[in-house]
């Protein structure tokens, strides 16, 4: 014990020193935290829209104006051709069109169905489902208070319907859960909050155990009693309690600086914050036993870290990659810790919710860590 | 002129002779686009939602099965006696369908029955495309008769197939990555394995060396361009949607770009691990995230947006996006290209102040 406690006060005495690897665990996190936060935001409101109104009626322009009025949609320009709509969605100057075609009100007062012609540019495939969403939405609202407005309305009705045909709707009604405000920063912030402990950890636990190695000080440590799997404990305790630190100040940031309610318990939080921090370092302590400098060690972060960032969940839904890949996420830290914060914090899930996610950032942590002191036992021997 | 080309060859030499790097250069790029540009997307499909079946009648058991048709849910089993909230708290289920009791009695009666959707809202997004999606699953399932019938057209992508959207920037991505990296590498080995004094005794100028490693790699990104391009029009399945020439020409002063962005790190740090870095933030992070790549650039608060307005790859993704899929032409884009003109001349610019400055000082 009493060599380990030595180790870690050499490990703690030359971090100290070294001010720049402080400042570089407390700065870009925070930058990059806040930066998300506020920028990635997939929210669709907004939208351009070019409107061709061939009526020019009373009825044309109630509906220019309730599907502009919204927040989803705000009227650009007024063309004179459809044509023009499209040359102008084609230069991206519209993300939506309608036409509103000749007798457009004389139709609909006398009970006959107009068609109106929405388009949408579907370029952007996110976009283009939930404006369709919205169109769809407004266009009924419109229709429903419409119908109920005074005056004399001709109600449109199927010729052959009757009173024993008549059928039943169904009204949906739907209940936004958790985060009724629909508040996108609440996702990206605690997805991103794993990302950082990922991407710091490996970056940091690398550098330090590459840093020995090129400096040629790894002989020194080996002439000590210490074995192979203290040196590293050793090494990696002091980046643990550091990372640790950096985890509380981001939740500190999510919770002032976002608002993201914490509905679960804290302490599970911070449990899991831990077990993603070891599991970053895990990823670290092995990149570095591939690798003979730091510069290596770098570039091959360079090739992990973007998949498993990207590929996690934290930023875009798993469902939304393909069916194959979404079972291997499973092996990816981020993931699970992605679900502990959501899980907790938002929606005030309790351990028996996220255990096996615990469990599975333990497991990763394990075998990453058996692995590396293996791989640096033969390394060294 | 024949000094430029002189540099030049040397770099390709250099790098014919790594083999890392070649892989590096020509390989990862098309990797990165299979992996990523079919996984990282915001469209979902397959999400799994619990139905609380109040009334278990005929009529319900039909109305459920409107929902088990479509392809964006799947209706994952859900015992009645347990909350459906439960199934939020346990990730199990994104979204919960309650269908009251008396459903299938209001339903013959003719009266209009309300059914309730909990969405797991923890995801704005998602959120809010089960909820356009649930809409359309129930306005299908018995057609109301209305006044106005509305014909939304999709244009462009009409399939809405995220595939077409994603791959697009992906490419834009590693083609802003790897070029930028490999010569971010050879301008700070130079520095690092102090090559570059022999440079600075020879008779070559800033201009002269800087252009010959940069036009290196603005080759090696066009060779990179025309590899992804084939795969985006097999495996993406896209094609030219107007006159190219846009997108052509852009591509040439983006490769220059791209390669001025790596010179220029690669000599103002001269240590390898650093400018990796370096390279990660730019080429990485900030293109992948504030480019518009899944998250649209208007969405980004204004105080923040300048920060897209001066990224060199989210001018470009537009013009790909344009050229593949929209075809608005140089119309729509002249400013795009002016502006990765812009950018290009002024990493150049720097690059090459950087280098002039070093080679008076010594």
């Amino acid at each position: 014990m009493t060599r380990i406690g030595t180790l870690i006060k050499k490990e703690f005495g030359q971090i100290r020193r070294d001010k720049r690897l402080l400042i570089s665990l407390i700065i870009p996190p925070t930058i990059q935290l806040l930066l998300f936060g506020f920028a990635l935001n997939a929210t669709v409101d907004h939208l351009r829209m070019g409107v061709v109104d061939f009526d020019h009626t009373i009825q044309s322009r109630d509906l220019i104006a309730a599907m502009t009025e919204s927040r989803a949609f705000r009227l650009a320009n007024t063309y004179f051709s459809a044509d023009q709509i499209g040359q102008a969605l084609a230069r991206s100057e519209l993300e939506a069109g309608m036409v509103i075609p000749y007798n457009f009100g004389r139709d609909m007062e006398r009970g006959r169905q107009p068609d109106v012609q929405i388009l949408l540019n579907a370029v952007n495939a996110n976009t283009a489902a939930i404006a369709q969403g919205y169109a769809a939405r407004l266009l009924q609202n419109w229709i429903q208070v419409y119908s109920q407005q005074g005056g004399v309305h001709a109600q449109y009705r199927p010729i052959a319907a009757n009173d024993v045909s008549r059928q039943g709707h169904v009204l949906m009604h739907p209940a936004f859960l958790f985060n009724p405000g629909l508040v996108t920063s609440w996702f990206i912030v605690t997805g991103s909050f794993g990302v950082l402990l990922i991407l710091n950890g490996s970056m940091i636990a690398s550098a330090a155990l590459v840093k020995e190695r090129e400096a040629g000080t790894v002989e020194q440590l080996l002439m000590t009693p210490a074995g192979t799997g203290e040196i590293i404990v050793a090494k990696i305790a002091p980046l643990f309690l550091l990372l640790c630190v950096m985890s509380l100040f981001a939740t500190a940031l999510i919770k002032v600086v976002f608002g993201v309610p914490f509905r679960g318990s804290f302490v599970l939080v911070l449990a899991g914050a831990m077990l993603c921090v070891l599991s970053g370092i895990g990823i670290g302590t092995f990149i570095a036993t591939f690798t003979k400098s730091a510069q290596q060690a770098q570039l091959l972060a360079f090739f992990v870290n973007p998949p498993l960032a990207s590929l996690s969940g934290a930023l875009t839904p798993v469902e939304a990659m393909p069916q194959w890949m979404q079972p291997l996420t499973a092996l990816n830290p981020i993931r699970h810790f992605g679900i502990i914060t959501r899980s907790v914090l938002l929606k005030g899930s309790g351990f028996s919710a996220v255990w096996p996610h615990m469990l599975a950032l333990a497991a990763f942590t394990s075998v990453l860590l058996t692995l590396s002191v293996m791989r640096f036992r033969k390394q060294l021997g | 002129m024949r000094r430029v080309f002189a540099q030049m060859r040397k770099e390709l030499t250099q790098i014919e002779r790594d083999r890392l790097a070649l892989v590096l250069a020509l390989v990862l790029p098309l990797l990165l686009m299979m992996l990523l540009g079919n996984a990282v997307s915001l469209t979902v499909t397959g999400l799994p939602i619990v139905v609380q079946d109040l009334d278990d009648t005929l009529a319900s058991r039909d109305f459920i099965d409107a929902f088990r048709a479509s392809l964006t849910f799947h209706i994952v089993s859900w015992p009645p006696s347990r909350q459906p909230v439960d199934a939020f708290l346990t990730n199990t289920a994104r979204a919960a369908l309650v269908i009251p009791e008396h459903f299938g009695r209001d339903m013959a009666r003719g009266r209009n029955t309300e059914v309730q959707l909990l969405i797991d809202a923890t995801d704005a997004n998602t959120a809010k495309l089960v909820q356009g999606y649930a809409d359309q699953v129930v306005s299908n399932y018995r057609p109301a008769p209305a006044p106005v019938k509305a014909d939304i057209r999709l244009w462009f992508n009409p399939g809405r197939d995220s595939k077409k959207f994603y791959g697009p920037g992906v490419f834009v991505m590693g083609i802003s990555m790897f070029p930028a990296l490999l010569a971010a590498l050879a301008m700070s080995k130079e520095g690092e394995q102090k090559t570059i004094l022999q440079v600075y005794v020879s008779s070559i100028s800033a201009h002269e060396f800087l252009l010959g490693k940069i036009f290196a790699f603005a080759l090696i990104a066009m060779a990179e361009w025309f590899l992804s391009l084939i795969l985006l029009f097999t495996y993406f399945g896209l094609h030219f949607a107007g006159d190219p020439s846009v997108f052509i020409v852009s591509t040439i002063l983006y490769a220059f770009c791209v390669a001025a962005f790596g010179s220029l790190v690669g000599a103002a740090i001269p240590s390898q691990a650093a400018s990796i870095q370096a390279i990660q933030l730019g080429g990485f992070l900030l293109i992948f995230l504030l480019s518009g790549l899944i998250f649209p650039v208007q969405n980004i608060p204004a105080s923040l947006r300048w920060i897209s307005g001066i990224l060199w790859g989210r001018y470009y993704i537009e013009i790909v996006r344009d050229a593949l899929l929209q075809g608005g032409g140089w119309l729509a884009m002249w400013f795009n290209v002016f502006m990765i003109a812009l950018i290009g001349a002024v990493f150049y610019g720097l690059g090459w102040k950087k280098l002039r400055r070093m080679q008076l000082s010594i």
